[in-house]
């Protein structure tokens, strides 16, 4: 081959390896893009895209409810899993350093079994289980069973949540 | 990936496209690479196409195939991203070791690698595949954990044994049963991760919350230090037993990165980077193996070192080789890169650096890099902490053997005999590494099926 050839070859396969690299930092860029997308429509909310035809939840979500009966989601606003959701289909939800918790809060100001959320009459109640450190809803601290407003902050440890719609 | 983020939100947005479908196109990329390869090896050294190109070319190609079929019915929301980085970095070294291998044929050379290196990558990809078929989930392994501590033992303890050990260019890493050797410290890598991480998964809490504080430090309990200092004798010992700084280093990084990870406590880091250091130092100048080649890292071109017998004259060619390919390299059979002594193996970074150059070694480190942040994001966002810790030491062990090869190699770290994963010639790092890949794909597809109900949103 002449001179020429082999230096088109040998750039070439470089390139072409480069571009092997930079079609995978595209598709993981894709990947980021497409789920801000989906993140940015669920916090927001927003009309436009719940009323689309396929979303089962839309009717529900429109109108914002002060009780917590339409909440779905309980979203982790601070902490070591900030930005986790947990998806609110059953009952009662127990928060707490135990290993079977359905809310793990991993940190020393928590206790193993901390609190729970349980639904009563279409409202979600925080119940604390007498944890060392206490949960406080809404910056006060939580005695009786409570009932939890959608997006109000609730605290176990250095964690802090929300249930929303 | 997209199904976690269903249940919570209405399917409206499907934005990221199925896992299965890119991974098939960018297999379908990696193929084609793996073909360039051998084309233009073959066009420069013997002018001409001939069948050997399809005996190299097609084995991996149609295994990866294989593979990407087995995935779609078995793991279907499996990574997308590592069997094909893998199959590029496996075809590149093949590709290399041909060409080495055509190199020593113009020179009148007899041992080959090439076949033996196709051999046992069809065999390490088979291996791969029965992973994902036969580990029916992430948690499998965990039921195995105390049997893996045993087994991983006795792989790393295996070449130190009289009669079946055997002893290569000064390091006592392989077993051998007539003709056939095997080094069983690579296949001691993934037993131990899965230990350490079953192991930290029980322990983490008293490892993490125990210990006074002293001046804003908590210091950790000597109990909880115990278990730390075996692991510290343990590889010590291997340096000792095995003479080999690079696997001894190996397994204690792997440890007490696991330890961070499943405490957060950079306590255990700074101890033990400590203890290490203070270990590898006392060795350096008790033993003369190891302080000769702190000797050859730092004077590589002493003529003390390098005339010597086991001095520098290897990590010195290599040097220059790297230097002979300049920036774009001189081109994939361009070079003459078989004059460094094991070029095909300990030594293919510097080969592959010669031919394709600095803008090609980054091009290798960046497909290594991607590799590994696709573990470490596994482990990241699993929900399960075995899992977490699982995918994390694996692929950590993968960053970690990669720094300490290919630092070796350019004079960043003393030179050690470990195998470059993925791309040297050796078929018990190959099927190690294939093991991996398979282990990694099996824990990716179930994030999003966890036993726990927090499946991110990240």
């Amino acid at each position: 081959m002449s001179e020429l050839a082999l230096f088109i070859v040998r750039t070439g396969f470089l390139a072409v390896l480069w571009i092997f690299i930079f079609s995978i930092i595209s598709v993981i860029r894709a990947d980021l893009f497409g789920q801000k997308v989906v993140s940015k429509v669920a916090s927001a909310n927003a009309p436009q895209v719940v009323s689309a035809p396929v979303a089962p939840s839309a009717p529900g979500s429109l109108v914002m409810e002060p009780t917590g009966s339409n909440a779905t989601k309980l979203s982790i606003i601070e902490g070591d899993r900030t930005g986790h959701n947990i998806a609110l289909d059953r009952r009662e939800l127990t928060i707490g350093r135990a290993e079977d918790s359905d809310l793990i809060v991993d940190d020393e100001f928590a206790s193993t079994h901390h609190a729970k959320l349980v639904l009563i009459n279409n409202d979600w109640l925080i119940q604390d289980l007498n944890s060392t450190n206490g949960t406080f809803l809404d910056g006060a601290r939580v005695g009786t069973p409570a009932v939890v407003k959608l997006n109000t902050p609730v605290r176990v440890g250095k964690t802090v949540f929300e249930l929303r719609a | 990936m997209s199904n976690l983020l269903t249940g919570a939100i209405p399917k409206i947005v499907r934005v990221v496209p199925r896992n299965r479908n890119i991974e098939a196109l960018l297999l379908l990329f990696a193929v084609g690479l793996n073909a360039f390869e051998l084309a233009q090896i073959q066009l420069s050294l013997l002018e001409v196409l001939n069948a050997d190109f399809f005996l190299y070319w097609l084995p991996p190609a149609v295994l990866a195939f294989v593979i990407h079929v087995i995935l779609r019915n078995r793991a279907s929301e499996a990574d997308p991203m590592i069997l094909p980085i893998a199959l590029v970095l496996n075809g590149l070294g093949l590709s290399m070791i041909y060409r080495l291998d055509l190199g020593s044929i113009a020179n009148g050379g007899t041992e080959l690698f090439g076949m033996k290196q196709v051999i046992w990558t069809v065999i390490a990809m088979a291996f791969a595949a029965a992973v994902i078929i036969y580990v029916p989930s992430h948690l499998f392994l965990r039921r195995y954990v105390y049997v893996s501590m045993f087994i991983g033992i006795a792989l790393l303890l295996a070449p130190s044994l009289p009669l079946i050990g055997r002893s290569i260019n000064g390091a006592r890493l392989w077993i051998g049963i007539g003709p056939f050797t095997f080094q069983p410290g690579e296949l001691a890598k993934i037993a131990l991760t899965v230990f350490f991480a079953g192991y930290l998964v029980t322990r983490r809490e008293s490892l993490a919350l125990t210990g006074r504080k002293v001046l804003g430090l908590r210091i950790p309990r000597a109990r909880e230090l115990g278990p730390i200092l075996v692991i510290w004798a343990a590889s010590l010992l291997v340096l000792v037993l095995q003479r080999d700084l690079g696997t001894s280093l190996l397994y204690f990084g792997l440890f007490i990165v696991l330890v961070y990870v499943a405490t957060g406590r950079s306590i255990y880091v700074i101890v033990g980077m400590t203890m290490f250091i203070t270990g590898a130092l006392v060795a350096s100048r008790i033993m003369d193996y190891v302080s000769g080649r702190f000797d050859s890292w730092l004077n590589p071109f002493d003529s003390k070192n390098y005339d010597a017998v086991g001095g520098s004259y290897q990590l010195a060619q290599g040097i220059f080789g790297l230097a002979h390919g300049n920036l774009l390299g001189t081109g994939l059979g361009g070079g003459i890169p078989h004059l460094v002594p094991l070029a095909e193996s300990d030594f293919i970074i510097a080969s592959l650096g010669e031919e394709l150059g600095l803008v090609g070694m980054f091009a290798i480190l960046g497909l290594y890099l991607l590799f590994v942040a696709r573990g470490l994001r596994i482990g990241f966002i699993h929900p399960d902490d075995f899992s977490k810790l699982l995918a994390t030491g694996l692929s950590f062990v993968i960053a970690l053997q990669c720094f300490i090869v290919i630092g070796g190699v350019t004079r960043v770290v003393p030179l050690t005999g470990l195998t470059t994963p993925l791309l040297a010639a050796g078929g018990s790092s190959l099927l190690a590494n294939w093991i991996i890949v398979g282990v990694l794909l099996r824990v990716s597809d179930s994030i999003g099926a966890g036993e726990k109900v927090i499946g991110g949103g990240r």
